[in-house]
């Protein structure tokens, strides 16, 4: 039997969404699953067969986590070093580039040259890791936030921005006498809502998830980050037989590992709260950084 | 008559000096905030590239960053004793096995997702694909490791443990510790993770083909394979060319498709070390674990060597072959 144009078009159509909902399940599911995991009694999840819904139901996890002083801890640090690292690395990169956003700036072939080779160019892990020394930066919140400070990435995204903004809007308060501070703060920023709404998104996430200069640069416990500290527990629980200490390590129910599923899902929960919110303008993101390479 | 152009020509240069000082001067407070970015990266970016020096000396920490000037020269003997290491093969198989297998096919999937989502006519469930498939984008690879130990431990895996309940299997798999497993986890976990956000661009090559071309396909009697092929791919060829040049030249670090060093740290352990050690988890554990700075720096430099003449030469090659290139 021949199939007719329209026919095929339907089987053809039938598979297509058979494999992208595979595909959707095969990535929602095992966020659900943690989450699931998480309101589960930590002891009666080692015995698996927790599919679909918590068998016994528990806040202890959550309860145990804000107990943790070093869970908590790290915690605060994240919310700290996202907060803080996002506000700064914002403003100082949308200053640098607003000042590069003139046209007719002295030398302003030079600055784009530095910071192009700034960007392709890098000396490596380990040199960097010295001039964080000399500068005192090693094992203190600084080194989280500071030498985040300026992202070339967003400073030719942030220029390319600022060119498009009117340029009477910046005469007419030249006219009233306001200085490059003023107009910078007071009619480049409100004005570049989507810009800042984009970067924030980025450096926010990227703070909020970071965890290798937690183990590069840092050696305090209290600098520890809620990353850092849920791979500390995945490297030892990755080392074969040690299930065996993670079910030991039990009490009232709550295991080392039922513990760390908790915080995954605390440091999962932001992200996939914000996200669907700031979608647009992410994809914006990712368009003008492909546009500039 | 030569006297007048000498004059002419003073009087023009000053003029020049006093207007470009007068320009210097009313945009002082820019070249303030310029200057503050320029120090930034004169400290930050500038003067570790400065200390690739110590690759080739005798460094030592305690002499901080004088001393990567002041430190007594060695010539090659770090990049020497590099290639001698008895574990160099081991690494450097591991490092191009991950980069490779991740243009095999962590490059290819969003390709193909994007083809597959573009055929999709329900604006509602395309939306919602799309979102959940780049969710992942945005979660780390600590908390991808997190999953994967829920999921694939031998002991508490949700995964073996429901394959042991159903008598599928008779002993748990490996997949978390079993050096044979290290490879297929990357990748499998790179695409699963880097696939849905890289779809974006391609989705976006996709919307920006002509509409009038399919038109004029169906009426010629083209079906929906046959406008994939001559349309659709042939109108994201030069976003795929940027891209995999993009991909190529950071392919080393594991780049657009996933960090190589976080999974080999995070999914690497004692027992499939001989296939999960790459260079940079290498060079991170004989640097700044073990304190041999001059040694890891060197290992490091031929890393970001081999990097900037692949991104060069994939570019060259797709200037060459296609027309679309990066710079």
């Amino acid at each position: 039997m021949q199939l007719s144009q329209k026919q095929k078009d339907r089987i053809m159509d039938a598979m297509i969404y058979a494999l992208l909902a595979i595909l959707t399940l095969s990535m929602l599911y095992p966020f659900y699953y943690v989450l699931i995991l998480s309101f589960n009694k930590g002891t009666d999840s080692l015995l698996g067969g927790v599919y679909l819904w918590p068998r016994t139901f528990s806040f202890e996890n959550y309860a145990r986590f804000l107990d943790d002083p070093h869970w908590y801890r790290a915690f605060l640090v994240t919310i700290m070093r996202t907060l803080a690292g996002t506000a700064l690395g914002v403003l100082f990169t949308c200053l640098v580039a607003y000042g590069l956003s003139h046209r007719d700036l002295l030398f302003r072939k030079g600055y784009f040259t530095v910071i192009i080779f700034a960007m392709y160019f890098s000396g490596g892990l380990i040199p960097y890791y010295v001039v964080l020394r000399s500068l005192g930066l090693l094992n203190t919140f600084g080194v989280y936030v500071i030498p985040s400070m300026l992202s070339t990435f967003f400073l030719l995204i942030a220029i390319s921005f600022f060119q498009e903004i009117p340029s009477e809007l910046k005469e007419s308060a030249y006219m009233d006498g306001a200085t490059e501070l003023v107009i910078f703060y007071r009619i480049i920023l409100p004005v570049s809502m989507p810009l800042i709404a984009t970067m924030s998104l980025f450096l926010g996430v990227g703070q909020w998830n970071s965890w290798l200069d937690s183990a590069y640069f840092v050696q305090s416990e209290g600098l520890r980050t809620l990353a850092f500290r849920m791979m500390e527990v995945i490297n030892k629980s990755n080392a074969p037989m040690d299930a065996i200490a993670v079910a030991n390590s039990a009490s009232a129910g709550v295991t080392s590992y039922s513990l760390q599923v908790a915080a995954m899902v605390i440091s999962i929960a932001p992200i996939v709260c914000v996200y669907p919110f700031l979608q647009r303008f992410f994809i914006q993101g990712i368009m003008l950084g492909s546009v500039k390479g | 008559m030569e006297l007048d152009t000498r004059v002419t020509g003073i009087k023009g240069k000053t003029e020049q000096r006093t207007q470009f000082w007068k320009r210097f001067k009313k945009q002082k407070t820019l070249h303030l905030f310029v200057g503050l970015g320029m120090i930034f990266l004169l400290v930050f970016a500038y003067t570790p590239m400065f200390g690739i020096l110590m690759a080739f000396k005798q460094y030592s920490i305690s002499t901080g960053i004088k001393g990567i000037f002041t430190s007594e020269w060695v010539g090659l003997k770090h990049f020497k004793e590099f290639f001698n290491d008895y574990q160099f093969g081991t690494i450097v198989r591991n490092t191009l096995a991950l980069s490779l297998l991740k243009i095999l096919f962590a490059f290819p999937a969003p390709i193909l997702l994007a083809i597959l989502l573009s055929e999709v006519k329900n604006l509602k469930f395309k939306r919602f694909v799309q979102t959940i498939s780049y969710l992942p984008h945005f979660i780390s690879w600590v908390v991808v490791a997190g999953i994967a130990f829920a999921f694939l431990s031998t002991d508490i895996g949700m995964v073996n443990k429901a394959l042991l309940g159903l008598g599928i299997i008779d002993k748990p798999l490996d997949i978390l510790t079993n050096p044979n497993y290290f490879w297929g986890l990357a990748t499998g976990s790179a695409v699963w993770k880097e696939m849905g956000w890289w779809t974006i661009i391609f989705l976006a090559a996709i919307a920006g083909i002509n509409p009038s071309l399919y038109e004029a396909a169906q009426i010629d009697g083209a079906g929906r394979l046959a406008r994939i092929r001559h349309i659709t791919f042939p109108g994201m060829k030069g976003t795929i060319v940027v891209v995999l040049i993009l991909t190529i030249g950071s392919i080393l670090g594991g780049g657009l498709v996933g960090s190589n060093f976080e999974q080999a740290f995070l999914f690497g352990n004692s027992i499939n070390n001989s296939t999960s050690e790459i260079v940079q988890t290498y060079a991170f554990k004989v640097g700044l674990r073990d304190g041999r700075f001059s040694y890891a720096a060197a290992i490091d430099l031929i890393q970001s060597v081999i990097s900037v003449i692949l991104i060069f030469s994939s570019n060259y090659i797709a200037k060459r072959t296609s027309g679309s290139s990066l710079f």
